[in-house]
C-alpha cells in the first residue's frame, strides 16, 4: 500500500504555485523529499497533515484522505517541524508525556512511551532537566521524540538536521536510519541537502517549483561512476598533471582529482604520484554518482505528469 | 520484568527491549482537549515547573485570601465586637471581589500570558494543530483552564468567610444551615467572574508572543478602562450626561462586580460602587457581551495564526 499518494495536487498562494499538478505514489521506507528552499516541500507536508487545504487534486496518507480524514491521519502520523517548537521551562519528560497525551495516549501509556522514546533518541539523565538548558542537538532529539511519542506509522520530518554541527548531523541521520529500519516506521525526510538524503534514504523524491522532478530508489542515482576521487591538501593540479603524464586519465574538479578507474594499476599510479610529489593525501574514495546532477539537467526530468 | 529462561537468554542482566510498538487504546479529540486543559491548569499553578513558577500564583492567591483569612482568625474578637453593637466593615461574599479585584487582575496579568504567549513564542502551536486538536479546542481548553484556576482563587476566600461566619456563631450546625443559603450565590458568582476575567485576559494576551508585552497590555487595558470609565461617570454626573454611567458597563472589572451583585440580588439591593440607574441585569448582560466578544476574538485570532 502506498504510504503517501497524491493525484494532481496543486496549491496556489495567490499567483504563486507552490505545488503544481503533483502526482506521487510512495512505498513504505525512508523517503527523501528534496528540493531547494521554496520548492514546495513544507507545503506538501502541511497538506498531508491537513494544515492547509489543497487548491485542487487529492492527497492521501496511509490510504486516508488528507482533506477529510485529517484527525484519523494525525493519530498515526508524527510530525517534526523545521523550526524550534520546544518551550524552555519544562523538562523533556514532561513535554513529551504531554504531547503523547494530546495525541490520545492514556496517562500511564504516555509515561511509558516517553521513557522508551527518549531512551531511543539518546537522552538519558538529562531528560529531567529543563529543555531551555539543552544543546541544539539535544533539542532536535526531543523534537524527534515528541513526533515518535504516539508510535506513528509515518513520520514527517521537516529539515531534521537544521542547525546541527557535522557530528550532531551524523547522529541525527543515524537515528533517522535506525528509526526507519529497526522500528518499521515509514519516514519522509524533507531536506534541501542532497547529501543527507543520499545517506539515509531508500527512495528519492525531488521536487522543484512544485513539480516532481525525479522519483526513484536512491541506489538508482548513486552507484554509477567508476571514478576515484583523490583528495590532497594542496597542489591538486600537480598531481593531476603527474598522473596524466603516466597515461592515467585525471582531471581536477573542486580541489579534488578525479581519476578514471581502468584496472588496478591506477591505485599504484596514484600512490606513486603522491609519494613522488610528497603531497599529504587526505583520502581516496570511489566517486559515486551524485544527486546534485539531478538538478543540473532539467531536460532530463521525466516527471510523470498525468495526461489530461 | 522477568526473563524467559526458555529463550536461553541469561537472566539478571539489563536488556535493551528494543522498540516496542504501542498497541493500546488511542483516545480522540475530547481527550486531547482534556489533556491540554489539564496541562494548562497545572502550568497556571506551576506544577511540574520550577519553584519560582509556583511562587507568583501562590503569593497572589495568598494576598487575595488574606483578608478573609484574617477575618477568620479574629472571628472571636469580631463576634464580640458585633455583640457590643459596633459597626465594623466586614468583608462579605458579595463585596469581597469588589474590594480586592485588583489582586485577581494581577493573578491574570501574571498567569494568562504564560498560558497563551509561550506557545506562540516558542512555536509550540504547530505541534498541537498537527495532533487531534482543532483550533477551537485549543481556545476552549485554555479558557476553561484559566476559568477553573480563577474560580479556585476566587473561592478560597469565600470558603474562609464561610468558615469564619460559622465559627462566630454559638451553634455550628445551626449556623451552617443559616449561612448556607447566603453563601450559595458565591459559587455561580465566582464562576461567572472567573469566566469574564479569563476570556478578557486570554484574548488580550493572545495578541503578543512576548509575555511582558501581553502582561502590560492586559493590565493597562483593564486599569485604564476602569479609571476612564470612573472619571466619565463622575464628570458626566456633574454635567448631567445621561450616558455617563454606561461606559462603566464594559470594563471587565466593573461588569464582573456588577454581575456579582446580580447573583446576590436579593441580599444586595444597592451597591454604592455601581450606578444605581443601571440594575444588576445590565451588568450581567454587559459581562455576557464581554465574554462573547473576547471568546470571539480568541477564536478569530487562533484561526488566523499560522501553524
Amino acid at each position: 500500500m502506498a504510504v503517501i499518494e497524491t493525484v494532481g495536487l496543486s496549491k496556489h498562494f495567490g499567483p504563486v504555485r507552490a505545488l503544481d499538478q503533483l502526482d506521487l505514489a510512495v512505498e513504505p521506507g525512508i523517503i527523501g523529499l528534496v528540493g531547494a528552499n521554496g520548492a514546495g516541500k513544507s507545503t506538501l507536508i502541511k497538506i498531508l497533515l491537513g494544515l492547509l487545504p489543497a487548491t485542487e487534486g487529492k492527497a492521501s496518507v496511509l490510504g486516508m484522505d488528507a482533506a477529510r480524514e485529517t484527525l484519523e491521519i494525525r493519530k498515526v502520523v508524527g510530525y517534526m517541524p523545521e523550526h524550534d517548537c520546544l518551550p524552555p521551562d519544562v523538562s523533556a519528560t514532561e513535554f513529551v508525556t504531554h504531547m503523547a497525551r494530546v495525541s490520545g495516549l492514556p496517562r500511564t501509556a504516555a509515561r511509558e512511551r516517553t521513557a522508551d522514546v527518549l531512551r531511543h533518541v539518546g537522552l538519558y539523565e538529562e531528560r529531567y532537566r529543563q529543555i531551555g538548558g539543552y544543546s541544539t542537538g539535544m533539542k532536535q532529539r526531543v523534537k524527534l521524540a515528541q513526533a515518535l511519542a504516539h508510535d506513528p506509522q509515518l513520520l514527517l520530518l521537516d529539515e531534521p538536521t537544521n542547525g546541527l554541527d557535522p557530528s550532531g548531523r551524523d547522529d541525527m541521520l543515524d537515528l533517522i536510519k535506525r528509526t526507519g529500519n529497526e522500528f518499521g516506521i515509514s519516514i519522509m525526510v524533507a531536506s534541501h541537502l542532497l547529501g543527507e538524503i543520499e545517506e539515509v534514504g531508500d527512495f528519492l523524491l525531488a521536487i522543484d517549483a512544485g513539480h516532481l522532478l525525479q522519483s526513484a530508489p536512491i541506489s538508482h542515482f548513486t552507484k554509477r561512476t567508476p571514478v576515484l576521487a583523490v583528495e590532497v591538501e594542496e597542489d591538486a593540479d600537480k598531481l593531476a598533471a603527474r598522473l596524466t603524464s603516466r597515461k592515467v586519465k585525471a582531471r581536477v574538479e573542486g580541489g579534488r582529482v578525479l581519476v578514471a578507474i581502468e584496472g588496478d594499476s591506477v591505485y599504484d599510479a596514484i600512490r606513486d604520484a603522491v609519494a613522488d610529489l610528497a603531497l599529504s593525501l587526505v583520502r581516496i574514495e570511489q566517486e559515486r554518482g551524485r544527486l546534485e546532477d539531478l538538478f543540473k539537467v532539467p531536460a532530463k526530468a521525466p516527471a510523470k505528469r498525468k495526461a489530461q | 520484568m522477568t526473563t524467559n529462561s526458555a529463550t536461553g537468554a541469561p537472566t539478571g542482566s539489563i536488556y535493551d527491549l528494543g522498540y516496542r510498538h504501542y498497541e493500546g487504546e488511542r483516545h480522540g479529540r475530547a481527550y486531547s482537549l482534556y489533556s491540554l486543559y489539564l496541562e494548562s491548569l497545572r502550568s497556571i499553578f506551576g506544577f511540574g515547573r520550577s519553584a519560582s513558577a509556583k511562587a507568583w500564583p501562590l503569593i497572589l492567591l495568598g494576598l487575595y485570601s488574606l483578608l478573609a483569612v484574617l477575618q477568620l482568625a479574629f472571628s472571636s474578637i469580631i463576634s464580640q465586637a458585633i455583640q457590643q453593637g459596633e459597626d465594623i466593615g466586614l468583608a462579605t461574599y458579595a463585596n469581597y471581589f469588589e474590594g480586592l479585584w485588583i489582586l485577581v487582575l494581577l493573578f491574570c496579568v501574571a498567569q494568562a500570558p504564560e498560558l497563551v504567549c509561550r506557545d506562540q513564542r516558542y512555536s509550540v502551536l504547530p505541534l498541537y494543530f498537527t495532533r487531534s486538536l482543532h483550533r477551537l479546542d485549543y481556545v476552549l481548553a485554555k479558557v476553561s483552564a484559566l476559568t477553573t484556576a480563577l474560580f479556585v482563587v476566587l473561592m478560597v476566600p469565600m470558603v474562609a468567610l464561610f468558615v469564619g461566619d460559622i465559627l462566630m456563631k454559638q451553634d455550628a450546625l445551626q449556623a451552617i444551615e443559616n449561612e448556607w443559603p447566603k453563601a450559595l450565590p458565591a459559587i455561580p458568582a465566582c464562576l461567572w467572574t472567573a469566566l469574564v476575567m479569563a476570556s478578557t485576559s486570554l484574548a488580550v494576551s493572545s495578541f503578543s508572543p512576548r509575555r511582558a508585552y501581553a502582561a502590560i497590555s492586559l493590565f493597562a487595558y483593564v486599569m485604564v478602562y476602569w479609571v476612564v470609565a470612573e472619571i466619565v461617570w463622575a464628570v458626566g454626573t456633574e454635567a448631567g450626561w445621561d450616558w455617563a454611567d454606561k461606559p462603566q458597563l464594559f470594563g471587565p472589572a466593573r461588569s464582573a462586580v456588577g454581575a456579582t451583585a446580580w447573583f446576590f440580588g436579593d441580599q444586595l439591593p444597592t451597591n454604592p460602587g455601581l450606578s444605581s440607574s443601571l440594575g444588576p441585569d445590565a451588568y450581567l448582560l454587559s459581562s455576557l457581551t464581554l465574554v462573547l466578544v473576547f471568546c470571539g476574538i480568541l477564536i478569530y485570532r487562533y484561526r488566523r495564526l499560522a501553524a
